[in-house]
């Protein structure tokens, strides 16, 4: 019985690691989302973030600055989906999908060189005070701070988006730019500043994955990573408490995935390696129903953008 | 005589104001943009232009790999423009050209002492209904559920890659191939006919004859129609007895089916196998093409020429420049973006 509570603990918290790149993606793109536009381009940002992260990192010696690059180049790459959306009124699904291929496009072609180097991590939380909590520090000693800092965004978000007037307002451009000029505001700065932020969250994103996680970069290393996280945006109902409930969906599944092949279970890794895509799909379309039924919390705003598509 | 009262130059200047001149002004940017890009890089960017726009249209040789690269290119195209006639945005060329790639062979294997009269068909039918599989669940995900389409389908691209990795790597793997995660080669029978000694094979006639009847079809035929009034209003539509969600069944399975034709003619005549790595990038490149040529079906015959001569010479400059394959990437993103800006700029929206 105590194995197997073990057992399910470090599954759980092997979730978490795993899921935390992800996590910051939903909780950036959720915000995002809320003032209106979607940007798909958050996978490529992430892989930009990831390449940049690693490569400032592997050059500089530090990985808290190959942190702060990964955030930099997040936000820059997002700059490219705001002007095409805001200042040209492009389709934003079409955005995205440019974003996407020249961030997939970009961190391959700077990545080559540092393929293979090795890289100091953000180290964790072992031979810290955590780590010394009985019982529980096993299980707590291999977080890492990029998982923290995860963790710690959900509530500075939530507060910031259900407690502030600026929050107040950034939701209600997703509801109806309208009323937001109506008030005598201008959309396009709440907008502006959610497309930055999305870049912000799937860049840190990004070296949450090649800088802390995996220690590694290579090409196309995110695998879809970005896109499930737009998905599971749905999931959470566009909520960042429910961000991290969602994102475990994830990680879970990649744990699961891991823990499964080191078991030696007869089925083909290639098979296990689609149930970080087909559980989250599959949790999608229960969430679907849901949504038909009660609208879900979809901010009004998108719903124009997924109807005048093309 | 002033320069104005030229009727020449007149006609000129009405025709920039119009579509021509967006179409110009996308071009040119772009060459910009791909020679600043080559310049950042420490490139000698305009003879490495001249190399890329030889490397594409510049011989007999070159012209047929475009050709080649053209050929998937289009059919995935094709079926991300089917589905937005319904408004349906679709991103899953890549997996629904696995999928068919994946059926496809399974016939393959499974009649592979069959004569080729019998092998050939049940292998595009394999590959057909793979793709249309692949466009089918998305499909039903929508009309059943309301999953948003664009999410499933970019999910299901990775779905559709491992499933491919799984039967290579395990159950159709060829036990002589030495470690090598391959099926076996395809028997004679089963490779798509190519023309005038080229790699230039029968998907790219599949992919005209499929745009020009779609064009026709969509445009001429009640079922056409159908689609548009569907489209601006299901309600109306229903009304008239024309059903949204048969509809988005049919296009997304036309559409599907049409990537997995493109699937099997990589494996058959390309690969002459199913292996990993089978043709990565072929759907997302037929996505911006599809939005390039405005989703409309004939546009996108010359777009994916254009666009199979870029990856045509990125290959080529990849052996003889060094040149890495990721800039083929970078290009078409630039190029996606300049349209979509550009596009903006010009009132009545001459294009996407």
């Amino acid at each position: 019985m105590e194995s197997f509570v073990t057992e399910l603990l470090t599954l759980l918290f092997a979730a978490l690691r795993s899921a935390t790149p992800v996590l910051a993606v939903v909780l950036g793109e959720a915000m995002t989302q809320r003032s209106g536009v979607i940007n798909l381009g958050v996978e490529g940002q992430m892989l930009l973030g990831a390449m940049t992260g690693f490569a400032v990192a592997s050059i500089s010696g530090d990985p808290w600055l190959g942190v702060l690059a990964a955030c930099g180049a997040g936000i820059a790459l997002s700059m490219v989906h705001a002007i095409l959306v805001l200042g040209c009124r492009a389709n934003q699904i079409a955005s995205g999908v440019a974003v996407l291929i020249l961030g997939g496009g970009l961190s391959a072609y700077y990545g080559i060189p540092f393929v293979g180097n090795k890289i100091d991590t953000l180290g964790n939380l072992n031979h810290t005070f955590v780590s010394d909590i009985p019982l529980l520090g096993q299980f707590l000693g291999p977080i890492t701070p990029t998982v923290l800092i995860t963790l710690l965004a959900i509530p500075a978000i939530s507060i910031f988006l259900f407690r502030t007037r600026t929050g107040l307002r950034w939701r209600s451009t997703g509801e109806s730019q309208e009323i937001t000029r109506n008030l005598g505001h201008s959309p396009v700065p709440y907008q502006l500043a959610a497309i930055a932020f999305g870049g912000l969250m799937s860049g840190f994103a990004g070296a949450a994955l090649a800088v802390d996680y995996t220690a590694n970069w290579v090409e196309g290393m995110t695998a879809g990573r970005g896109l499930v996280a737009v998905g599971l945006v749905i999931v959470a109902r566009w909520n960042p408490w429910y961000a991290l409930p969602a994102a475990l969906l994830f990680g879970a599944s990649e744990a699961l995935n891991l823990k499964l092949q080191s078991w030696g279970v007869p089925i083909s890794p290639y098979l296990l390696a689609t149930l970080p895509y087909l559980i989250p799909l599959s949790v999608l379309m229960l969430s679907y129903r849901g949504l038909r039924a009660s609208g879900g919390g979809m901010p009004a705003g998108l719903r124009v953008v997924f109807q005048s598509a093309r | 005589m002033t320069i104005t009262t030229q009727p020449a130059v007149r006609f000129g200047l009405r025709l920039l104001r119009g579509p021509t001149g967006a179409v110009l002004i996308m071009a040119a940017t772009f060459v910009l943009a791909a020679l600043t890009f080559f310049a950042i890089n420490g490139r000698e960017s305009i003879s490495l232009f001249q190399e890329m726009v030889m490397g594409a249209f510049g011989d007999g040789y070159s012209f047929s790999e475009t050709l080649v690269k053209t050929a998937p290119i289009l059919l995935t195209a094709l079926a991300v423009a089917l589905p937005a006639r319904l408004g349906l945005i679709s991103v899953g060329g890549e997996g629904q050209l696995y999928l068919g790639a994946l059926f496809g062979t399974g016939a393959v294997l499974a009649a592979v002492d069959q004569p080729g009269w019998l092998l050939m068909p049940l292998m595009l039918m394999g590959a057909m209904a793979g793709g249309a599989l692949w466009g089918v669940i998305p499909g039903l995900l929508k009309t059943r559920l309301g999953v948003n389409e664009t999410i499933s389908t970019l999910l299901l691209n990775y779905v559709g890659v491992l499933l491919v990795s799984f039967v290579v790597h395990g159950p159709w793997k060829n036990p002589n191939s030495l470690g090598w995660p391959a099926t076996i080669e395809f028997p004679q029978g089963a490779i798509l006919p190519q023309f005038f000694d080229t790699r230039v094979h029968m998907g790219l006639i599949f992919g005209v004859v499929a745009a020009i009847m779609l064009h026709i079809l969509v445009t001429r035929s009640r079922w056409g129609l159908g689609l548009q009034v569907s489209r601006s209003n299901p309600r109306v539509g229903a009304t008239a007895g024309i059903s949204y969600e048969r509809n988005v069944l049919i296009v997304m399975a036309i559409g599907g089916l049409l990537a997995g034709l493109a699937g099997i003619a990589e494996a058959s005549v390309i690969q002459n196998r199913l292996q990993d790595g089978l043709a990565s990038g072929y759907g997302m490149t037929g996505f911006l093409v599809a939005w390039l040529a405005g989703q409309h079906f004939l546009r996108i015959i010359p777009l994916s020429v254009l666009m199979g001569g870029l990856l045509a010479s990125a290959d080529s400059l990849q052996l003889y420049a060094q040149l890495p394959k990721a800039s083929a990437d970078i290009l078409q993103a630039l190029l996606f973006i300049i349209v979509l800006a550009v596009a903006s700029l010009w009132p009545n929206r001459p294009k996407a």
